[in-house]
């Protein structure tokens, strides 16, 4: 064997020499969008993402269920014509509320991404840039939150505020900003040292300027990619507390919250109220991992994901 | 290796200073305030006040802070005044059977994820690594608590092989029914097989386009002796690091484990005192939990200097 270099790391480093040179002068930022089309299981995760999106925020104008009062007497109903999915112990029908859902883990995991994001790029890029002593403070405080496992954190805070998706989105993004810090910080001190930016410092331009318009963007791969991780992430921890009862209360629905009164049933034999949430959630959380994965290839960046 | 061990391990006294700033916050952040979250919306002004008193709660709070790391010096962990226990001798009874969980699941966890991710890396980018590729990217993105009610579904309610929650009693009882283990045991270490056998897959793939595996194939090595005594070697060290790093994602995953099966963790006292409210013993465990995971992260980080003498000299 001539090569061995074709599994997809080694590619990765390899793959800008073997590119024929008139597309050498194409911006990067074309280039990782030519990688990304090309790569199926990207397209894939892209496609499923927009479709979720539609049957949760579409679907409900086309399908109506009655997801506020509850019909105790229809209850736990198997699929059938009426309910396509059954209903749940309250008797709401199980399709219409898997839409419901979708809203909130797609709005909470988008929000909480970003808010994740914008700490962690302004944090890390600070202290990467900053360097000596406040890096060093600023980097232990990131390591002792990272102590302490996310789940801990999440349930001790909704232990003493009450739950609500604002709550949800902004407590989820600040439990979750460590990762993008740690990521941008690396990067930036290597960035704070390269010509161009030292240029800046040279022509006298403001630190803020050399972190803004020239620091930042030249971490936008990075970002990107790890953004997209922290959807994902988000829509788990999500589903995680509402499972332990420490999401939105209903009638607001909730994967995770659908299959929590889904393990009080499973005695039962009411398998379809465990298997259409936890797909939804696996397929949607999956659809998200692999664009992240095939973002990073498409960058080239070599990220270690927790 | 003294001089990195004495850094690295300062690194970790001063990480375990900075936890206790935020536990000793997230106590303060209980509703009302301490006397009030633990004496009850019904208790009086005279009773709080002598309850901050007897606790200390009126002094300033730097006074505070440096009682309460004497007091976590001395092994005090707070009091549980709705279980009337102390922390500590509550977690010297769930301790042990966390260990036991985490522990069986990383061991399982490392023997299965290893060969898998060999297999992909020899077979890489043919339907046996497409396939498994593809599975770990499924289980890594599967919640822990589903796959919990799953395996409960399919193989204690649907066929009788397994029962569905976990033996009780003290680690001994546990370990005494270890067919109770099994699906505890496998619903955690399914997601760390998937993250592990990603991760060395790649790390293999990573080695495989390095100088020296050019140099092996030169010198006329058998395709064999590159992959197994150069690749999977120099691949395999960083694993301890990522074993260091899953644990706090670990932990998460024990908790649900714990309340899903009913297992009697530190995890499931965490979740069943967040359900009552009990805040001291949950500062407790969150306490126990952020110095097992400092602990973990300098072990990992000290057996890979081991492992490559190159990291000595980094500084990090």
């Amino acid at each position: 064997m001539s090569q061995a270099a074709t599994g997809r790391a080694a590619e990765m480093t390899t793959g800008d020499e073997a590119r024929p040179p008139a597309r050498a002068a194409a911006s990067p930022w074309r280039l990782a969008a030519e990688t990304f089309v090309q790569n199926k299981a990207a397209i894939a995760g892209l496609v499923f993402i927009l479709a979720m999106a539609a049957f949760s925020f579409l679907g409900p104008l086309f399908y109506h269920t009655n997801q506020v009062t509850t019909n105790l007497p229809g209850s736990l109903r198997p699929p059938g014509a009426a309910h396509p999915l059954g209903t749940d112990d309250e008797g709401y029908d199980e399709l219409g509320r898997l839409m419901l859902g979708g809203q909130t883990s797609l709005e909470v995991g988008l929000a909480a991404a970003l808010v994740a994001t914008g700490i962690g790029v302004a944090y890390g890029a600070v202290s990467g840039f900053a360097g000596g002593i406040v890096d060093g403070i600023l980097m232990r405080a990131v390591d002792a939150l990272l102590a302490i496992p996310t789940l801990f954190l999440l349930i001790y805070l909704f232990t003493v505020f009450r739950a609500d998706v604002w709550l949800l989105i902004v407590v989820i993004g600040l439990v979750a900003w460590l990762v993008p810090a740690r990521l941008v910080r690396a990067e930036t001190l290597s960035l704070r040292t390269r010509e161009y930016v030292q240029a800046v410092r040279a022509a006298g331009g403001t630190r803020r300027r050399m972190i803004v318009r020239h620091i930042i963007p030249n971490t936008a791969g990075t970002i990107m990619v790890n953004a997209t991780f922290q959807v994902a992430d988000a829509i788990l921890a999500l589903a995680s507390l509402s499972f332990l009862g420490l999401g939105i209360p209903p009638p607001a629905a909730n994967w995770g919250q659908m299959l929590s009164s889904g393990l009080t049933y499973i005695y039962g034999g009411a398998w379809w109220l465990i298997y259409p949430p936890g797909i939804a959630i696996v397929l949607t959380v999956m659809a998200f991992n692999s664009v992240g994965d095939s973002l990073r290839d498409s960058f080239d960046s070599r990220l270690a994901r927790r | 290796m003294i001089g990195y061990s004495v850094r690295r391990g300062g690194q970790g006294i001063v990480v375990v200073i900075a936890v206790t700033f935020i536990t000793f916050f997230e106590a303060h952040l209980m509703p009302g305030n301490p006397a009030r979250a633990i004496l009850g919306v019904h208790a009086s002004g005279a009773q709080i006040v002598a309850f901050d008193r007897a606790n200390g709660y009126d002094h300033p709070l730097f006074i505070q802070y440096f009682a309460y790391i004497g007091r976590l010096l001395h092994g005090n962990l707070g009091f549980s005044y709705q279980l009337n226990q102390s922390v500590a001798a509550l977690l010297g009874e769930r301790l042990p059977a966390t260990v036991i969980l985490v522990g069986l699941s990383v061991v399982v966890a490392f023997i299965v994820a290893i060969p898998l991710a060999v297999l992909q890396a020899v077979r890489r980018n043919r339907p046996v690594d497409y396939a498994l590729t593809g599975a770990s990217l499924t289980f890594y993105s599967t919640p822990t608590f589903w796959l919990g009610l799953i395996f409960i579904d399919l193989l204690a309610v649907k066929v009788h092989l397994f029962p569905p929650a976990a033996p009780q009693g003290s680690a001994g009882q546990i370990l005494a029914h270890p067919l109770g283990l099994v699906l505890p045991v496998a619903t955690l270490a399914l997601v760390s097989i998937a993250s592990f056998s990603r991760y060395l897959r790649s790390s293999m793939l990573d080695n495989l386009g390095e100088d020296y595996v050019r140099t092996a194939r030169a010198k006329g090595a058998p395709e064999r002796v590159v992959l197994y005594r150069h690749v999977f070697r120099n691949a395999l060290a960083p694993l301890i690091t990522l074993i260091g790093l899953s644990l706090p994602g670990i932990l998460s995953g024990a908790l649900i484990t714990e309340s899903v099966f009913n297992y009697p963790g530190m995890g499931l006292l965490f979740w069943n005192s967040a359900l009552s409210q009990d805040y001291p013993v949950m500062l407790g465990v969150t306490i126990v939990v952020a110095v097992a995971t400092v602990a973990g992260s300098l072990l990992a980080d000290l057996l890979y200097a081991v492992a490559d003498p190159r990291v000595r000299y980094r500084r990090a």
